[in-house]
């Protein structure tokens, strides 16, 4: 999700604008100069400036500098190899879908079923075998429960499958 | 001398010494594994700090960064890559010292300087907190509103990356932290309808998401880092007394630099590694040797970045301004334990105040055993394959998000700052200066609000108490300092 610094800069415009707009709306507090509306114009005006700056290219420099020093003392892992194709991109939402299927999933089914699943997919995506994810899938909620349920006192959901403990 | 005892007493239990061995192994393998880095050995704590005492809670933090921050260290002189981004600045060094046959010195001086830089740090924090708490006591609110300005503006003084950018982030930061009724006048802002958003952004899950969730994501589109091959060390910690006595100079430039940058409100570990690392080089007599495994800049960053921890709670501590991003998270425990930051912390819970001095030293002495062991069998931890780490994570991102306040909705927001951190890093824009942002948010408002209100709408008491106008003319000249640099930096390119 790299994108040019005149598109980020736009969105900042933008939600600046809309905080600014939403704060002018927001009702004072009688009898005060400074109600709630001050605060978010502020901000807002602020990020309209910022988003405006950078999508001018004001600062890029800085950026560069860090960049080129942060490559040059050490080697991170950079873009998988796959990483050409489109839809390899895509694949950075996995977890907060998987976030989001936990959120809608575990009152029905259950924290065992649904975290079983999260974890089968994550490492799936991750490029493991079915020999290593599918382990995994299993001690790994089983694991989280013992330690946050049992030791911990979260209530997580029983749902369909609940746990022996 | 009771307040010590009792300090003593509250450290000497059971519980606090088995939570700061486990969070200090704990630490050690977060910290090695390329990818996950301190703040999120942190965040991935808080839930777990919830049934703890809050000594305990306390000491898990404490110890998890410090240990996580020397392990870094590990497959940045084995690999080349940096274990958390405090290491990054002299991986190279490192490495290029493996490479010529000493990995045992690359990494005893990692670990060796590391722990002596906790320790400077946290005499620095038993120095610094005690005097500045009785100045603070009488702190108004016009004080704490320049302080909380002054600290926004350093964090986006000190980002690595484009000043405007770091602005931008941090005020991100302060537009989520408008979200909710927790403003002076108790209006909903920003909720669109939502009860859930009544209550406002709360910091715990936002940091998950944007510390640990974004690194899951990260791994998902990058190349796995290569395994380390198997290898016997010699002796660790051979020779690192006379490097100590040789390198007297550039190991306290580097402890007093850490602890500066350590005090400076968003800027921790990382930071300070990055210019102790360009100021040993600049004051060195042999400048040529940098980079070719010479063990001067190695020193003054390792015991730069160590040193920067403990300082960091110099300002988390008296006003609730975080140092660091690791601080960041330790205020929201703080308060969740009734340790509500502030300069009566050292009055009234001194004894706790003691203790947490030394749960610091301790956890930097026990670091140089448990480090050499972490370094024996890095080999072995580090062949864990990420597909298995990974989604672990994730699952605990989720449930220790839900764990904070029992709702599925924190889950959510975990899942939306990831998507927010993972973006923003993409696209250089400094994660911590909006973390920042929304920590100090609130504080900033409500100040500038009560003052105004104390002041009967006059600006004049801003600058009329002596400290609030030395805080002030401070920050306003972090404010005009990108300014002045830009046109410095203008000038010779319209001359020529």
């Amino acid at each position: 999700m790299q994108l040019p610094d005149r598109i980020t800069g736009l969105f900042l415009v933008v939600l600046g604008g809309l905080a600014a707009y939403g704060g002018s709306r927001l009702p004072p507090v009688p009898g005060q100069q400074i109600g709630p509306n001050v605060f978010p114009m502020v901000v807002g005006f602020g990020l309209v400036l910022c988003g405006a700056l950078i999508a001018l290219g004001v600062g890029r420099r800085f950026e560069e500098a860090a960049e080129a020093d942060l490559s040059a003392h050490s080697d991170l892992p950079g873009n998988a190899p796959q990483a050409a194709r489109w839809w390899r991109g895509l694949m950075a939402l996995v977890p907060p879908a998987l976030l989001l299927f936990y959120v809608l999933a575990v009152d029905r089914l259950g924290f065992a079923l649904t975290a079983g699943f999260m974890v089968l997919i994550a490492a799936m995506a991750l490029g493991a075998r079915l020999r290593l994810a599918l382990p995994l899938a299993i001690v790994a909620p089983l694991f989280v429960h013992l330690v946050f349920s049992k030791l911990l006192r979260v209530p997580l959901p029983p749902g369909l499958l609940p746990m022996p403990w | 001398m009771n307040t010590l005892l009792e300090a003593f007493g509250l450290v000497l239990q059971t519980d606090v010494l088995l939570a700061i061995l486990l969070a200090s192994i704990y630490g050690l393998v977060v910290g090695s594994l390329p990818g996950l880095s301190a703040t999120m050995a942190t965040a991935l704590l808080v839930p777990v700090t919830f049934y703890l005492s809050p000594i305990a809670a306390i000491a898990t933090i404490i110890s998890a960064s410090a240990m996580a921050i020397f392990s870094g260290d590990i497959p940045g002189a084995l690999l080349r890559i940096p274990g958390t981004p405090a290491s990054a600045a002299y991986t190279d060094e490192a490495y290029a010292m493996t490479r010529k046959g000493q990995p045992e010195m690359a990494l005893g001086i990692g670990l060796w300087f590391s722990a002596l830089g906790g320790i400077a740090g946290t005499i620095s924090l038993m120095v610094l907190a005690p005097p500045l708490a009785d100045m603070a006591l009488n702190f108004s609110t016009y004080e704490y509103f320049w302080l909380a300005f002054l600290g926004l503006m350093c964090a986006t003084l000190v980002a690595r990356s484009s000043p405007v950018k770091a602005l931008a982030s941090m005020l991100l930061g302060l537009l989520v932290s408008c979200i909710g009724i927790d403003n002076p006048a108790g209006t909903p802002r920003f909720t669109f309808g939502s009860t859930d958003l009544l209550g406002g952004i709360e910091v715990i899950p936002a940091l998950v998401g944007v510390f640990a969730v974004s690194e899951v994501m990260r791994a998902m589109v990058s190349a796995e880092p290569p395994k380390l091959p198997y290898r016997r060390f010699g002796s660790i910690l051979k020779g690192q007394i006379a490097l100590t006595r040789q390198y007297v100079k550039p190991q306290v430039r580097g402890n007093i630099v850490g602890i500066i940058i350590g005090v400076l409100p968003g800027a921790g570990a990382d930071m300070a590694a990055w210019v102790s690392y360009a100021m040993s080089k600049r004051f060195s007599k042999t400048p040529e040797k940098f980079g070719t495994g010479h063990p001067e800049g190695l020193i003054e960053a390792g015991a730069s970045n160590n040193a920067s921890l403990a300082s960091g709670w110099v300002p988390a501590l008296l006003f609730g301004i975080p140092g660091d991003t690791i601080t960041a998270i330790a205020i929201g425990v703080l308060y969740m334990k009734g340790l509500n930051p502030g300069p009566t912390l050292f009055t009234e819970r001194a004894s706790s105040m003691y203790a947490l001095y030394i749960i610091f030293l301790l956890a930097n002495v026990i670091m140089i055993p448990l480090g050499i062991i972490m370094i024996r069998v890095a080999s072995l931890v580090l062949l864990a394959p990420r597909a298995s780490i990974m989604p672990v994570i994730m699952l605990l991102c989720a449930v220790g998000a839900f764990a904070t306040g029992n709702n599925l909705y924190s889950v959510l927001l975990v899942g939306v700052f990831g998507i927010i951190g993972f973006v923003m890093e993409r696209n250089g824009y400094p994660v911590a200066a909006m973390v920042l942002g929304i920590v100090m948010g609130t504080m900033v408002e409500q100040s500038f609000v009560t003052s105004i209100i104390k002041s009967d709408g006059s600006i004049w008491p801003f600058f009329a108490r002596p400290v609030s106008a030395v805080l002030a003319s401070m920050t306003i000249a972090a404010l005009l300092w990108p300014l002045g640099v830009w046109l410095w930096n203008w000038r010779p390119r319209r001359v020529a």
